[in-house]
């Protein structure tokens, strides 16, 4: 009978692997661990700037905010003196709404995806956001337009167009599993796993490749860049860690989503949070996410500082 | 950490106490209200036209008319007289209908109109403790001996006396002793008015019952008689063909004893026909009168099923939302795939039963298409947010507009369906999915309409059937039993469906 059923997985075996599935997650974990108060520090993204920057968490630049339709006509004026710059909805998940201006002047807008725009369009977009197209409930939302993110060159090769992120899941202020995010010419330069995206597990020891999956599928070459992912390795490991952990005391969230991405010159940088991180980075890992949380919950200390909690994470092997 | 009052175990209680309640009403109402599981139980109900006509002699018109009483056997739901010119009046023990008039020229007819329904549950003998009074029949010495004659011819015959004399008058040929003591030519009503006399010779107190034996179709006929003699402590009917004793199934008594059935003066040639005409009505709208007469009025008239037929129609389409609602639970939570919108798809299947299916099909994929379309060239112009939705609501009332006119110039039901489609939710649909188009391109567009066209579907199969929409609204506690199982599902934490396959390459089982 399970030939019948081949590619489903009997609940058992999932349940032997300690994979958490999504009813799980919000009613055991989200639930139980993030106060539901909590929630607008992470969804607007100015506030998380901000908390950031007290923290202590480097975060890119904020050029500006635009709040009103008639101030759209004037987006030139803020982001005069910047090269290039990247505007995103305040409220937006997912990555929706982010356009990100590598080059511009006067009337001439050219995208990371090398898309040419005019002035247009760019007002487009930002009134776009403004009503609410890219916003949680479609509520009225804020443009921020920030610096870009000098992408590393550590992940050269490894990532077609779009920026390559790390996203670090932190339980009770301890980074419980990471991945890296690799957009792909399926996933038309976006970092989303079931657009096509390459998710590679990563050992959050150290930072190294576990393994690499696209569509739920084992690979180990890059499908565009043909890099070989086995090679790949995060530097700057505990600084990313650092910023996940730095996250908790941040936010008051105990399970969270940090999205970190590596700057050329300002090292790694935070991106966003997420209150409701998803279970992707379980298949990325090849691992499920319970047992983890279950080792957190009975063996790690609790009170100590983010530094100190970052060396103890390290020091497990 | 064990607690003695986790959410899940008051839940889990709660389901129980709903289900055991839910049962306990159900009992109740199938066993005193009549409810039944099927949606189209009936109940027959009868019509019984009783038409009087008579000609005028010219003098004042006072017409007085037998008419039968609430009783065990039957309920009265409506009686209606319809008698131009006439005052109407009941008499005041109820059991005569009095019309009177000034005097009149030409034929009158007057129709008296009863709807009853036949509670089959508690037929029963007329019980009466008093014993009526006995008027000895004054006979000469030859009819007494005529009498005694018949009565010991009658001895030959099985049963009580008033069967054995029954026996008697319909032995075919008639027995010398009877041929000699009846006249010739005897009318029905005379047959029995010599039973009763020669019963009250034997001491038995008896008395002619006039009414109408309930057959289908029946039309234009004449009363219907019964003799009914009285055996101690109650009045027992009996056939006057057959003997056969109590009430038969379907007769209706209008009129006992001696008076008579219609009196009419200043009439003549007055006569009375019946009618009757047989109607099944569902068991549901009797319920109230079974209650009344079961004595259970108070809780019924507490319950929806007293409400007018307006209101619970309305009730009746509501009770539906719950169980609509569990589905979108159990595809969201358990299955797991995600819809446009949580209700969408609950909402397109309650369209989908007032379109029909086909029909909702081929119309709402209609509306969705040339909305689509439609949106697809707004978006060349650049909208604000707001305005651009109102477009589309615009856009797919102009749609409707247009299947409608259509559909009925070209007598297609598909597009005359259009107007039952909610409207904001259509421009939603619409507003949704060309956003998906844009940024995550058609497949993931289609996956998800075909995800919520696949909800509203299976919904939609639940919702239609007429049966469970009946046992929704006639057990309506069920929906306690849903709201616990909804509330118990939002502690689900078992894996979705699609999740078995989402992971499956994380199973080690494979």
């Amino acid at each position: 009978m399970w030939n019948l059923l081949k590619g489903i997985a009997r609940p058992k075996d999932l349940r032997a692997e300690g994979i958490l599935g999504m009813n799980a997650r919000n009613y055991d974990i989200i639930s139980k661990n993030n106060v539901r108060r909590l929630y607008p520090l992470v969804d607007d993204k100015v506030q998380t700037k901000m908390l950031a920057e007290k923290i202590g968490i480097s975060t890119p630049q904020l050029i500006g905010i635009i709040e009103f339709q008639h101030e759209v006509r004037n987006f030139q004026q803020l982001v005069k003196g910047h090269k290039s710059f990247v505007i995103k909805p305040a409220h937006g998940s997912g990555g929706k709404g982010v356009l990100v201006i590598t080059h511009w002047n006067e009337d001439v807008f050219e995208t990371a995806s090398h898309k040419i725009l005019n002035f247009h369009d760019v007002y487009q977009h930002i009134s776009n956001i403004l009503s609410g197209l890219y916003s949680l409930g479609g509520q009225y939302d804020t443009a921020v337009i920030e610096e870009m993110v000098h992408f590393s060159d550590a992940f050269q090769n490894f990532s077609y167009q779009g920026v390559p992120d790390v996203r670090i899941i932190v339980y009770k202020g301890y980074p419980a599993m990471a991945m890296m995010r690799l957009a792909t010419r399926q996933s038309a330069g976006r970092a989303n796993l079931h657009q096509g995206a390459v998710g590679v597990g990563l050992d959050v020891h150290d930072g190294k490749t576990l393994q690499a999956v696209m569509y739920n599928k084992p690979i180990s070459f890059h499908p565009d860049t043909k890099a070989d992912l086995k090679t790949l390795q995060v530097p700057f490991w505990r600084e990313h860690l650092l910023i996940g952990a730095k996250a908790f005391e941040m936010t008051g969230l105990g399970y969270l989503g940090a999205d970190i991405v590596l700057d050329k010159t300002h090292g790694p940088m935070m991106l966003e949070l997420n209150a409701r991180p998803g279970l992707a980075i379980q298949i990325a890992n090849g691992k499920g996410l319970i047992g983890r949380l279950q080792k957190i919950d009975e063996t790690y200390p609790a009170g100590l500082t983010p530094e100190e909690r970052v060396d103890f994470v390290l020091s497990q092997t | 950490m064990k607690k003695l009052f986790s959410v899940r175990k008051v839940l889990t209680l709660c389901l129980l106490l709903s289900l055991v309640w839910t049962g306990v009403c159900a009992y109740y109402k199938i066993r005193y209200w009549g409810f039944g599981l099927h949606p189209h139980a009936s109940t027959n109900v009868w019509r019984i036209d009783a038409h009087i006509q008579f000609v005028p002699t010219g003098g004042p018109i006072e017409v007085s008319f037998g008419i039968p009483q609430e009783s065990a056997e039957y309920k009265i739901l409506n009686e209606d007289v319809s008698a131009k010119g006439y005052d109407v009046k009941k008499s005041q023990d109820g059991k005569r209908l009095v019309l009177s008039s000034p005097a009149k020229e030409k034929v009158q007819n007057i129709y008296y109109r009863l709807k009853v329904y036949d509670n089959e549950d508690s037929r029963g003998k007329l019980a009466d403790p008093t014993k009526p009074q006995l008027e000895k029949p004054v006979y000469d010495e030859e009819m007494t001996q005529q009498a005694e004659d018949i009565w010991a011819a009658a001895e030959a015959f099985e049963g009580r006396l008033p069967q054995k004399l029954i026996a008697l008058f319909n032995q075919q040929p008639l027995d010398a002793s009877l041929n000699a003591f009846l006249p010739e030519e005897l009318n029905e009503k005379q047959r029995v008015m010599k039973m009763i006399e020669l019963l009250a010779f034997k001491g038995v107190p008896a008395r002619m019952a006039r009414g109408v034996r309930l057959e289908e179709g029946k039309q234009e006929s004449l009363p219907d008689l019964m003799l009914e003699s009285y055996d101690g402590d109650k009045w027992r009917l009996y056939d006057i063909y057959s003997g056969k004793d109590g009430l038969p199934k379907n007769f209706m008594v209008f009129q006992r004893g001696g008076k008579s059935l219609l009196d009419v003066s200043g009439g003549a040639e007055s006569r009375v026909r019946f009618s009757a005409l047989k109607s099944a009505t569902s068991t549901f709208k009797m319920a109230g009168h079974r209650a009344k007469i079961n004595d259970l009025e108070s809780a019924y008239e507490y319950s929806i099923y007293s409400l007018p037929l307006l209101a619970q129609n309305t009730l009746k389409w509501l009770m539906i939302f719950p169980l609509a609602i569990l589905i979108t639970v159990l595809m969201r939570n358990v299955v797991g795939l995600s819809t446009m919108g949580t209700f969408t798809p609950m909402l397109i299947a309650l369209s989908l039963v007032q379109t029909g299916f086909f029909e909702g099909i081929v119309c709402f994929t209609l509306i969705l298409t040339l909305g689509l379309l439609l949106r697809l060239m707004l978006s060349k112009l650049n909208l604000l947010l707001v305005p651009r939705i109102a477009s589309v609501v615009i856009f797919v009332i102009l749609i409707m507009q247009g299947l409608t006119v259509i559909g009925y110039r070209l007598d297609i039901a598909v597009a005359a369906s259009a107007v039952f489609f909610p409207i904001i939710i259509t421009a939603w649909i619409i507003e949704r999915a060309s956003i998906i188009w844009e940024e995550e391109g058609p497949m993931n567009t289609i996956k998800e309409i075909i995800y919520s066209m696949f909800t509203a579907i299976v919904t939609y199969f639940v919702v239609a059937s007429e049966e469970i929409r009946h046992v929704m609204f006639a057990f309506n506690e069920i929906n306690l039993v849903i709201l616990f199982t909804v509330m118990l599902l939002g502690t689900y934490t078992g894996y979705r469906l699609t999740e078995l396959k989402r992971f499956y390459p994380l199973s080690k089982g494979k």
